[in-house]
């Protein structure tokens, strides 16, 4: 299945294993049978797109179907995509070794903003226009998926749908239509015409975009019959959705290798500035016998020694005990490890506690996300300062000496008190390690603080929010740097650029395109990896066109402008995050989903169900 | 607790396996046959499985011994029939024995090399700078190697390293078949020799294949 061309520069790359296929559990048809051929594409490393949930349900999920095959593309690396350059080798297709650009779907996943130039490069090395505009033909469709697309402006011009939402049930309709279009023999249109009708699918050719002379978008309008507001798409019953009974089982050791466990989806937590806890509502759970049997089909088809309980904050998972206690049953027997990859650790049994591997291994994680209480209230992030302490002096007691900090600077409100709290509070945790009597012998103590840049996002209550600019990080940084008096305690920051241009992408609107396109052109790709990064060709590129990247991430947007992304329906009504704004600024905080319904009006995507509210679940 | 010598054959896309992958790659698969692997005790416990002999990156094999300790009183066959389910693609079970020799006793392994060139004319000239290299009996290579923490360039002498070597070509193709020193004490990686013998004949062969057929004890009978 590897020409003889590609096996020549197999050999010239690091990691050939990214470029081949073949790994088990991957899927081969006969193409032959096939009516629609769908590239699935991470755009990023194989490594990297090979730990991601989202990818394993569709591709599964797609290939369950006889009439269709999805197969797997990743960003090449650069000494990759050189060798493929050089020797004319287009952007191919794992399982198949086919070129994508003779498939009928290429689909991207956007996970991140930084990403967006790898797309255009991916449609590039694939040998396709980047420009929707300019790919005529019927096929291939080139769509979108994954948090990301809450705002798709900034990538509007490039690909032809986006589906907001879940992705489990729209795929299907999308690939419908596609096959029923091919062999109707349809025009690229027409099929777009059809597809706009579909609730989780947004064409963004058909809406204009007008802007007032500020700059400020007047006016988004709809044609070709496409809705007004394009609603995502949820899944309503996660225990009879499908989810794989197979991982592909990479060769090359990637990111996340292993199984992973879905509970639920949502969070009941509201975290003011966490995208994810919005996006993914209204909550949906699972129940511990289908994650169960899950999870024994995963380990029995790929021999993998670890589950990871995934979902936002895995703590809240009301069956998470019964979960656990089943899990154990044959997990001990069959040496397999368990992971709580988000875990908050307190009132959780220790008994319990001692079995997972994820605490034993990496030692206690914790995220207060803000320095002082006050911050914390303001962001809604439900963690004491009692909480941390207690819970670090059990660990302590328990023979524990690293801690983990998770932080963010930039937070709305902040002044130089809130940051200085960060390194007061990683102090009190060295402290209180001295303090303790039962503190394992000789040995001393490490706290790491990780301090990221933050971001404001749409649909959170912070989308109208400035982002701090560069120069106010910078100082923040340096602020919290100098405040730490003791060599206990290590503090990274994040590089700043990175993070405005995050900022950009992620509240941008359509002329944004023009940007992508110029910094890719430039040679812009990898964004999100500090080796790659090119901080100059990026403002050079935005200096071309003529676009400052201020007036998108460091200025406060009035409640009444009209926002790029207010055609996209995500279920979150627009009172209830102007009043979770406004409390925020007030420093008052929001009971959790389980406490008390705040109305964020997400329940009505799912015929009014909400598991937040519904206290053990049969 | 016993050992078992599991051989196996590595072609396709399988080679492109680095030696650290496939040894996670194989504990996979013992677990999802179901054969109970032997951990080891103390602090970390980890499966017993090992490779005598790791074969370089994009080189196949007729039969790769690895060995791995078990707790079950399956028998051979049930063993080669367990892991025949569950092999990913370009790997495939060839046997499963007893270990009869220590892996320490791997001395020399026959590799067949298959070059391309650009034409029949190539190769027969291509051919016959070959046979004169190796009959010169010069040939030598740059390896570099660490002294403390300092990096070292060595040269070796490649044909005392080299024991059997035979060519035949045929159209555009050249084949050899060699035996090399083998082993974790001296070892000649067949693509360090092919290297060595492109930049002193001055040609370059449009593909290469490597292909390891078997290994060999330090009296030229089979590794078992
Ligand atoms: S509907 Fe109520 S309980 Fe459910 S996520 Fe929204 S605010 Fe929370």
């Amino acid at each position: 299945m590897l020409s003889k061309e590609l096996k020549n520069i197999l050999l010239k790359v690091q990691k050939p294993g990214r470029y081949t296929g073949g790994e088990l559990n991957s899927v081969v048809k006969d193409s032959a049978g096939i009516a629609v051929r769908y590239a699935f594409c991470f755009p990023d490393t194989y490594e990297i797109g090979m730990s991601h949930l989202g990818m394993k349900i569709l591709y599964g999920l797609v290939n369950e179907r006889e009439d269709a095959w999805c197969e797997r593309v990743f960003a090449p690396w650069l000494d990759m995509e050189k060798q493929m350059r050089e020797h004319n080798i287009p952007l191919y297709a794992l399982e198949s070794g086919d070129p994508i650009k003779d498939f009928d779907l290429i689909g991207f996943t956007l996970q991140y903003e930084l990403c967006y130039t790898n797309v255009l490069n991916m449609l590039d090395l694939a040998g396709l226009p980047v420009r929707s505009g300019e790919r005529k033909a019927l096929t291939p469709i080139v769509i979108a998926g994954g948090p990301c697309v809450c705002n798709p402006e900034p990538l509007a011009p490039f690909v032809d749908l986006f589906l907001p939402g879940e992705g489990e049930e729209v795929t299907n309709d999308i690939i419908d239509l596609l096959k029923k279009h091919k062999a109707l023999g349809s025009t690229k249109q027409e099929f777009l015409k059809e597809a706009a009708k579909i609730q989780g699918v947004y064409v963004p050719s058909f809406y204009s975009v007008e802007y007032n002379p500020d700059n400020t978008v007047k006016a988004v309008t709809p044609s070709n019959g496409a809705p007004e507001k394009v609603k995502k798409r949820i899944v309503s019953d996660l225990d009879n959705c499908y989810y794989p009974d197979k991982f592909v089982v990479p060769f090359l050791e990637v990111v996340h290798d292993r199984t992973t466990a879905e509970l639920f989806r949502g969070c009941i937590r509201g975290c003011r500035f966490c995208q994810a806890g919005f996006l993914y509502r209204p909550i949906r759970e699972k129940q511990a016998k289908t994650v169960d049997g899950q999870c024994r089909a995963l380990c029995g088809s790929t021999g993998y020694d670890e589950i990871s309980l995934c979902s936002l904050s895995t703590s809240d998972y009301t069956q998470l005990y019964p979960l656990l206690n089943g899990l154990l049953e044959w997990t001990e027997e069959d040496r397999i490890n368990i992971a709580l990859p988000s875990l908050r650790i307190d009132n959780f049994p220790e008994e319990l506690m001692q079995k997972i591997s994820s605490v034993r291994r990496s030692g206690l994680t914790f995220a207060p996300e803000a320095g002082t209480q006050r911050l914390r209230d303001v962001i809604n992030k439900n963690i004491t300062e009692d909480v941390v302490m207690s819970t670090v002096k059990e660990a302590f007691d328990g023979g524990w000496t690293a801690v983990k900090l998770y932080f963010m600077i930039g937070l709305p409100t902040e002044t130089l008190e809130d940051v200085e709290g960060i390194a007061k509070l990683a102090q009190k945790v060295v402290d209180e390690f001295y303090h303790n009597p039962n503190k394992p012998k000789g040995k001393s103590v490490t706290v790491s603080v990780s301090a990221s840049t933050f971001v404001p996002k749409p649909f959170t209550p912070f989308q109208w929010e400035a982002q701090d600019t560069p120069e106010a990080i910078a100082e923040k940084q340096k602020h919290l740097f100098e405040s730490n008096t003791t060599r206990k305690v290590n503090i990274s920051c994040h590089k700043v650029y990175t993070s405005v241009l995050e900022g950009v992408f992620a509240r941008g609107d359509r002329r944004l395109a023009d940007v992508i396109e110029t910094a890719w052109k430039s040679g812009c790709k990898f964004d999100g990896w500090d080796d790659v990064f090119d901080t100059e060709k990026w403002e050079a590129a935005f200096e071309n066109c003529g676009i400052s990247p201020e007036f998108y991430a460091s200025r406060q947007r009035s409640f009444d402008e009209v926002l790029p992304w207010d055609h996209m329906d995500y279920g979150i009504s627009k009172s209830f995050l102007i009043n979770e704004n406004k409390k925020a600024h007030e420093a008052v905080t929001t009971p959790n989903c389980r406490e008390k319904c705040s109305g964020c009006g997400t329940n009505k995507l799912n015929g009014g169900v909400c598991h937040a509210l519904c206290k053990g679940m049969a | 607790m016993r050992s078992v010598r599991v051989w196996l054959e590595k072609d396709g896309r399988a080679i492109y396996t680095s030696h650290l992958d496939l040894n996670r790659c194989m504990t996979r698969a013992v677990r999802r046959a179901g054969i109970p692997l032997w951990y080891t005790e103390g602090f970390n416990p980890h499966p017993y499985l090992m490779f005598p002999l790791p074969l370089p990156l994009g080189q196949s094999s007729d039969g790769e011994p690895m060995d791995i300790r078990i707790e079950t009183d399956m028998t051979d066959g049930e063993i080669f029939d367990a892991l025949s389910r569950v092999m990913p693609e370009g790997f495939t079970v060839k046997a499963v024995r007893e270990p009869w020799d220590k892996a320490g006793d791997v001395a020399m392994a026959q590799y067949l090399i298959t070059l391309e060139l650009a034409d029949a004319v190539q190769a027969e000239r291509t051919a016959a700078v070959i046979r004169s290299l190796i009959d010169g009996g010069e040939l030598t290579a740059e390896k570099t190697g660490k002294k403390g923490r300092m990096k070292v360039v060595k040269e070796i002498k490649l044909s005392e390293l080299i024991h059997r070597f035979e060519l035949s070509w045929e159209g555009s193709f050249i084949k050899i078949s060699a035996v090399l020193s083998a082993g974790s004490t001296v070892n000649l990686n067949p693509a360090l020799m092919l290297d060595a013998l492109c930049k002193a004949g001055g040609f370059e062969p449009v593909y290469t294949e490597i292909r390891r057929q078997k290994l060999l004890k330090s009296d030229f009978s089979d590794f078992e």
